[in-house]
């Protein structure tokens, strides 16, 4: 893994909560994370996973707890902060009556990116979506669309890569090209991932981090090197209490 | 700065898509124009009052830009382009008035278009006899429309009867822009001297400004959910 044994931590959360009306959807969640790590959050449906990733790329504000990225608190700079943070979710973001070469340059221009046009072609050669640069982003399948998606995510070179159940709708073949992606990013060193996944076998072979979440609450979380994966499977269908049916 | 060209980028992409689309301007003015053909059936061999004609005309336009507002958010919405928006580093309020913007662009056009129809089918040129104050007034009018619709439109979008609710929100709301628009217009048409223009013209002005406040200060919490 990229995680470097000095390094400082990226992402510190403290004691988030959220609630929506009376319901909890995250109790005190406490979490760190260094420059590197990938941190897959595990957890049945309605457990607050996505909630969490909401609040981290600050398209939700937490009902109280804080953030910190990069020694900047989430509450007070939140324009900084999504300077650094780039999310793929099952949800790709893109405007369907675009190409995909002018969702990239959109995307780009509010991020106020400089040589855009340089950096879209770049992103699109690398998720292998060269040769469909002018075509208009609703024909593309399922599997097209994750890869734009995470061209899109990457537009500003984020150090924090945010991934909300991407694999959502993929069938064999784009997961396969996903993976190959996902793992050529992680082989650059210079993103810190969190996902949220189903998938307990691919979430332990990607992580190097792991954390279930259930009811709001994160119950475990460990090292990956620390533990099998069947021991961690054992430990999640414990903790979910087999509520949950994949 | 960034502010202003990230409202820009916003228009552009909003304009872009319209083009290609046609959804927004096709409904619009094809409402309108339908609309007119009715009331020209209706008023067929009859003496038409002045004063109603403005009256039908602002109708007209109110329901045709509810028709356009009611779309400005669903696309971002139904592609989770809105959370995309929200993710760059620009102020929330930047997708407000980009959105404002585009959609009072597509109100004058439908609103540029429709004024001539309208002299062409009631015979009616007094219109056009004041053709730069009633640019104003259907510039300051539609703004009014624009501001308060494009707010409201960002609250109902979360809602399962959002095509229903949006109307009912906005009309009470937008009743003093509607007053104000009609005196402004009967004025200009008819010259009405029972009507203070300067009242009305400033009365527009200070709803608009408050409306497009408004909009500014709570925009962030209205996406928020």
């Amino acid at each position: 893994m990229g995680k470097k044994p000095s390094s400082p931590p990226i992402i510190i959360i403290r004691n988030l909560n959220k609630e929506f009306g009376k319901k909890k959807a995250l109790i005190k969640i406490n979490l760190t994370l260094k420059e590197g790590d990938f941190l897959t959050i595990f957890g049945p449906n309605g457990a607050g996973k996505t909630t969490l990733i909401r609040i981290i790329s600050t398209i939700i504000s937490p009902t109280s707890g804080e953030i910190e990225i990069n020694n900047k608190k989430l509450s007070q700079d939140p324009l900084e902060i999504r300077q650094q943070i780039g999310l793929v979710s099952h949800n790709p973001f893109l405007y369907g009556d675009l190409t995909a070469y002018e969702n990239l340059l959109f995307y780009g221009e509010m991020f106020n990116l400089k040589r855009v046009k340089e950096r879209a072609d770049q992103l699109l050669k690398k998720v292998g979506l060269s040769h469909r640069k002018f075509d208009l982003v609703r024909t593309f399948s399922r599997g097209m669309l994750q890869r734009l998606s995470i061209a899109r995510a990457l537009l500003h070179n984020p150090s924090i890569l945010l991934l909300d159940e991407p694999y959502t709708g993929l069938d064999p073949l784009a997961t396969q090209i996903f993976d190959e992606i996902i793992n050529s990013l992680k082989k650059e060193r210079c993103h810190t991932f969190i996902m949220t996944s189903h998938d307990l076998e691919k979430g332990f072979l990607f992580s190097n981090r792991l954390a279930i979440l259930v009811d709001g609450n994160l119950v475990f979380e460990t090292d990956q090197k620390k533990i099998s994966p069947e021991n961690f499977k054992k430990i999640y269908w414990e903790k979910v209490k087999g509520d949950e049916i994949f | 700065m960034k502010f202003f060209k990230s409202i820009i980028i916003l228009i552009k992409k909003d304009v872009k898509t319209e083009l290609r689309t046609k959804e927004i301007f096709t409904s619009m003015f094809l409402f309108v124009f339908l609309t007119l053909i009715i009331f020209n059936f209706a008023f067929i061999g009859k003496e038409i009052n002045q004063n109603l004609m403005v009256g039908i005309a602002w109708a007209i336009f109110l329901f045709a830009s509810v028709l356009g507002l009611s779309r400005s958010f669903i696309h971002e919405k139904d592609t989770g382009c809105l959370e995309g928006l929200m993710i760059t580093p620009t102020d929330r309020s930047v997708i407000y008035f980009g959105k404002a913007i585009g959609n009072l662009f597509f109100i004058l056009i439908v609103e540029a278009i429709s004024i001539p129809m309208f002299s062409l089918f009631f015979s009616e040129e007094s219109f056009l006899r004041s053709p730069l104050q009633l640019f104003g007034v259907l510039f300051l009018g539609s703004l009014g429309i624009s501001s308060v619709g494009t707010l409201l439109s960002a609250i109902t979008i979360n809602t399962k009867a959002r095509e229903l609710l949006l109307p009912i929100l906005l009309f009470p709301v937008i009743i003093p822009v509607l007053i104000s628009v009609v005196k402004l217009t009967i004025y200009l048409v008819t010259a009405d001297p029972f009507i203070n223009p300067n009242f009305w013209m400033n009365f527009l002005i200070v709803y608009d400004i408050i409306f497009l406040l408004i909009a500014f200060l709570t925009f962030e919490y209205v996406i928020e959910e």
